[in-house]
């Protein structure tokens, strides 16, 4: 796997030309010229890694799509995929935009009313599922659901007692459908390739619902070609560039990734077996890229930590210099200064005998540049990698601009920032501090509300939604969501996002969730880092059992107080948090706490939890708590609790 | 937890056991019985519930295990890593997995052997006292152990164990194997020796269902951790429990082996 050595210039690459075709039409041009001689998708399964060639790949995507066809979905018709990371995702995703349909990914993890009410508003005629799991979610509620005709199921695990239902069908019958069909009709999918326009809509997006009910943006063809562009004309990525597909479909990140930079690129992507095998399949492909969520990041450093606390003495103390070593070093780049001469010779022997191993270790030590997008990360986790010599960058994208457009430069990273635009894109700030998007890659509108299409635009600018402004150097920083600002009782007004992030570069701290519209002071709702806690309360002998014992056991609330007071002290007077509670469970999206992106729903949160809430601004010193607990069976279960107000003067 | 002001009669606090150096089977598992109390502890095979035993009794060591990290508290004192014949003398007695009388002895004989850590040596009593628990031994007193049924041995070990006065009593897996009513008669004998004796006993079940019906409180492990933990009663109402371990589906229902599916449900464990 000589990812990077055998990569040929993206000069090679005709993204003028691709720029005016469909992305089935892209894929057929790159079968056309990458054919037998490289790797387009891997995919491990029974332990093996199955590869499938750019002519492969081409030959899944025109089966499939006359299967569709064959089945009698048309144009404009909207097929919904429900599928973990595996390459029958892309053969139907592209299969249906092939003849001119549009795709939508649902998460795997929705529960069955969540997918039931996705599907009736778009209609689906035609529902791809992962597997047995998800087929019995959409029988559950078949008779809500009289427009869809056909279940495709890709796992036929557990599906034999399902045989005489007339409704599903095995992607392997799919497959031979398909296969029947182009002999009955030679010509018919060229011809409806040939009909796509670059203009029209590939596939939609569900926004993540942070506030209410989601909407369906539509991303062009020409979206993700121009996206693809931007990419690739400003990072060393090009044909065999390794990577890996590690986030639902149903988020921008992987759709921008997957069918759109890999497309134009003719990169390589690879599709883990399992959810549970990822770290090891990861470290067996050594991606050379990589793009994921901030979480990912933070749960890796937070692992490595874990990991170096309970290793050897000599290696914690190797690891502790060279850190030390790696810091001071990331700190003169970060300040622009020339690094020293026997630093850099401190360094070359801490990266030969610590990092590189240990990048090694977690399948890191190829990657020429990695990226992390979703809510800010902490500069700790940012510096932490960075000091190790992995090249972690902070970006910034929206589903509306078809995934990420702001990336920080190879050799101006600063930490506070999201970078800058790519080329091709133009950012500017409204005179309300609102951060606005001009380029080829913003959407085209929302799926059947002009009202919220409209309202998103302003003289040709895409509305971010965000609050921010370009420093010095034209880097862009984001303070937060525009709408989540509030105002307190005294009319100061104060961005609940900004203290929640401050607070969530704490190890200590998963999850904060800040309230205070209209009262005399700030109070949050914390979820504790099972993990960190975990091991300083193992080391320090205090003892627990659940998550629930940890949480409210009072060392636990002394650090986490400490925490707090540690954020205070970097917020003005009206800005400091005056009392908090550590929350008994998790906040979990099956609980309509979290989106399925784990992004915290404020309002939900507040009427779930608003006698804890109350109790914080009564002057009460602990509340009785009456929690649900929703199983994916669709049972509910109760917990009732007590749990203490903190206060932290 | 618990509440201050009931008795704590053994605390485990944050062990770690690792075998041979190398495997490690518990991470930071802590827990707490009460004195004359049913403790039980549920999980799946290779959850670590043996292994919990064994840390307590000191019976690793044989197998190469250690406790590396944390504390066991008994009545009064630290007894991780002490040796086994210690801990006995101490009073936890520990009756295997897997029924090992001595084969070649009479059912009486090795009732007797139960005796061996004690320092007064009158047993007439404690025989009575145990062919009283379980008369189906009174019968087969002069056979040869090795002649018995897996009911019969599951009972001599018992019987044996309880020869020796135990404080705190460990029982592992005590209805591997047996029939249905053997096994009730088994769980019996186990909460009667709890109620007239006042033994605290820490009881390592498959059979959720049994263990949670005599059991005051429990605690659920998987993967070297515990999950879970509650009184009795509120365990056998959590719809995890329930699904994971007492094989009742959603609405109430027994699960048959005709709906099984491919997958199993997120657990939540709250």
């Amino acid at each position: 796997m000589q990812a990077t050595n055998n990569r040929e210039q993206t000069a090679d690459t005709p993204l003028d030309v691709f720029a005016h075709l469909t992305l089935p039409q892209v894929l057929a041009m790159q079968a056309e010229r990458l054919g037998d001689r490289h790797v387009a998708l891997r995919e491990k399964a029974y332990g093996i890694w199955q590869r499938y060639t750019w002519n492969d790949y081409f030959t899944y995507v025109k089966k499939t799509a006359l299967a569709m066809m064959a089945l009698g979905i048309k144009r404009n018709d909207i097929v919904a995929i429900i599928m973990d990371n595996h390459p029958e995702w892309l053969f139907s995703e592209l299969g249906a935009q092939a003849f001119g349909g549009v795709s939508l990914n649902l998460f795997t993890s929705a529960v069955a009313s969540e997918l039931v009410q996705a599907l009736i508003r778009v209609r689906s005629p035609l529902v791809v599922a992962q597997d047995q799991e998800q087929v019995d979610k959409l029988l559950e509620q078949i008779d809500k659901l009289p427009f869809l005709r056909t279940i495709v199921y890709i796992d036929p695990t557990g599906m034999g007692p399902y045989r005489d239902n007339p409704l599903l069908m095995s992607f392997r019958e799919l497959l031979e459908l398909g296969e029947e069909h182009g002999r009955k009709h030679p010509g018919l999918f060229e011809q409806e390739l040939g009909k796509g326009r670059a203009v029209e809509t590939a596939l939609m997006i569900m926004t993540s619902g942070t506030t209410g009910v989601s909407k369906l943006a539509m991303l062009t063809h020409r979206n993700f070609t121009a996206m693809a562009r931007q990419w690739l004309s400003s990072v060393p990525i090009g044909v065999g560039s390794n990577w890996m597909s590690m986030s639902p479909p149903a988020w921008i990140v992987d759709q921008m990734w997957g069918v759109g930079v890999t497309l134009a690129g003719g990169m390589t992507m690879n599709f883990p077996e399992t959810v549970e095998t990822i770290q090891q399949d990861f470290r067996e492909i050594g991606p050379s890229v990589l793009i994921t969520s901030s979480r990912f990041w933070e749960d890796l450093a937070s692992k490595i930590r874990v990991k170096i606390g309970d290793a050897g003495f000599v290696n914690r103390a190797f690891f502790s210099l060279a850190e030390k070593i790696g810091t001071a070093v990331v700190k003169c780049e970060a300040e622009r200064r020339p690094v020293p001469f026997w630093l850099k010779m401190l360094n070359a022997w801490a990266s030969l005998a610590v990092f590189r191993p240990l990048l090694d270790r977690v399948g890191c030590s190829r990657f020429v540049s990695a990226y992390t997008g979703g809510h800010p990360i902490s500069p700790d986790v940012i510096r932490f990698f960075r000091a190790v010599g992995l090249n972690l960058k902070q970006c910034y994208g929206l589903t509306e601009t078809c995934g990420i457009f702001q990336v920080q430069p190879d050799d101006e990273v600063k930490l506070e920032t999201v970078g800058k635009p790519l080329p091709g894109t133009m950012v500017r700030i409204s005179e309300d501090q609102e951060v606005l998007v001009s380029s080829d890659t913003v959407f085209a509108g929302y799926h059947d509300d002009y009202d919220a299409t409209r309202a998103s635009f302003e003289q040709g600018w895409l509305r971010t939604g965000d609050a921010g402004y370009l420093d010095d150097d034209g880097h862009l920083v984001i303070i937060g969501r525009k709408q989540d600002i509030i105002r307190d009782k005294h009319g100061n007004a104060f961005s609940p996002d900004f203290i929640e992030t401050r607070l969530k570069f704490s190890l200590f701290i998963k999850e904060a969730v800040i309230f205070g519209e209209g009262r005399p002071f700030i109070t949050a709702l914390i979820n504790i880092d099972m993990g960190n806690v975990g091991n300083w309360a193992e080391e320090r002998m205090i003892p627990y059992t659940t998550y629930t014992d940890l949480s409210q056991q009072p060392r636990v609330e002394e650090l986490i107080l400490g925490e707090v007071r540690q954020v205070n002290t970097q917020l003005p007077q009206p800005m400091k948090i005056r009392k908090f509670i550590l929350l008994y469970k998790l906040l979990d999206a099956d609980d309509e706490e979290l989106t399925r992106t784990g992004k915290v729903r404020r309002r939900f949160i507040y009427g779930l939890y608003l006698p804890m809430i109350e109790a914080m601004y009564d002057g009460r010193n602990e509340a009785e708590v009456e929690g649900k607990v929703r199983y994916r069976d669709g049972q509910i279960g109760m917990i009732r609790t007590t749990v203490r107000v903190i206060n932290v003067e | 937890m618990t509440d201050n002001n009931s008795e704590i009669f053994l605390q485990l606090n944050n062990i770690s056991v690792v075998y041979s150096d190398v495997i490690q089977v518990l991470k930071g598992v802590s827990l707490t019985v009460e004195k004359h109390r049913i403790v039980s502890l549920l999980g799946s095979n290779g959850a670590g519930k043996t292994t919990t035993l064994k840390a307590i009794s000191g019976l690793l060591k044989p197998e190469n295990g250690k406790v590396t990290d944390g504390s066991i508290f008994f009545d009064g004192a630290y007894i991780q890593n002490s040796s086994p014949e210690e801990i006995t003398r101490k009073g936890i007695i520990q009756v295997l997995e897997g029924r090992q009388p001595f084969k070649y002895l009479t059912i009486e004989e090795n009732l007797k052997v139960g005796t061996a850590t004690r320092w007064t040596r009158p047993y007439k009593k404690d025989l009575e006292m145990v062919y009283d628990y379980f008369p189906a031994l009174t019968k087969r007193r002069k056979t040869l152990a090795g002649y018995c049924s897996g009911g019969e041995l599951q009972m001599l070990v018992m019987g044996r164990a309880l020869m020796a006065h135990p404080r705190l009593l460990l029982l592992d897996e005590p209805s591997l194997g047996l029939a249905p009513l053997v096994v009730r008669e088994i769980f019996r004998i186990i909460r009667r020796i709890n109620e007239e004796q006042g033994t605290t006993i820490i009881l390592v079940e498959q059979n959720a269902n049994m263990a949670l019906q005599i059991a005051h409180y429990g605690y659920v492990m998987e993967n070297g951790k515990i999950v879970m933990e509650g009184e009795a009663p509120a365990l056998r109402e959590n719809p995890d429990v329930k699904e994971f371990y007492l094989g009742v589906s959603a609405g109430g229902k027994t699960r048959t082996y005709k709906d099984i599916k491919s997958y199993r449900r997120r657990k939540r464990w709250l």
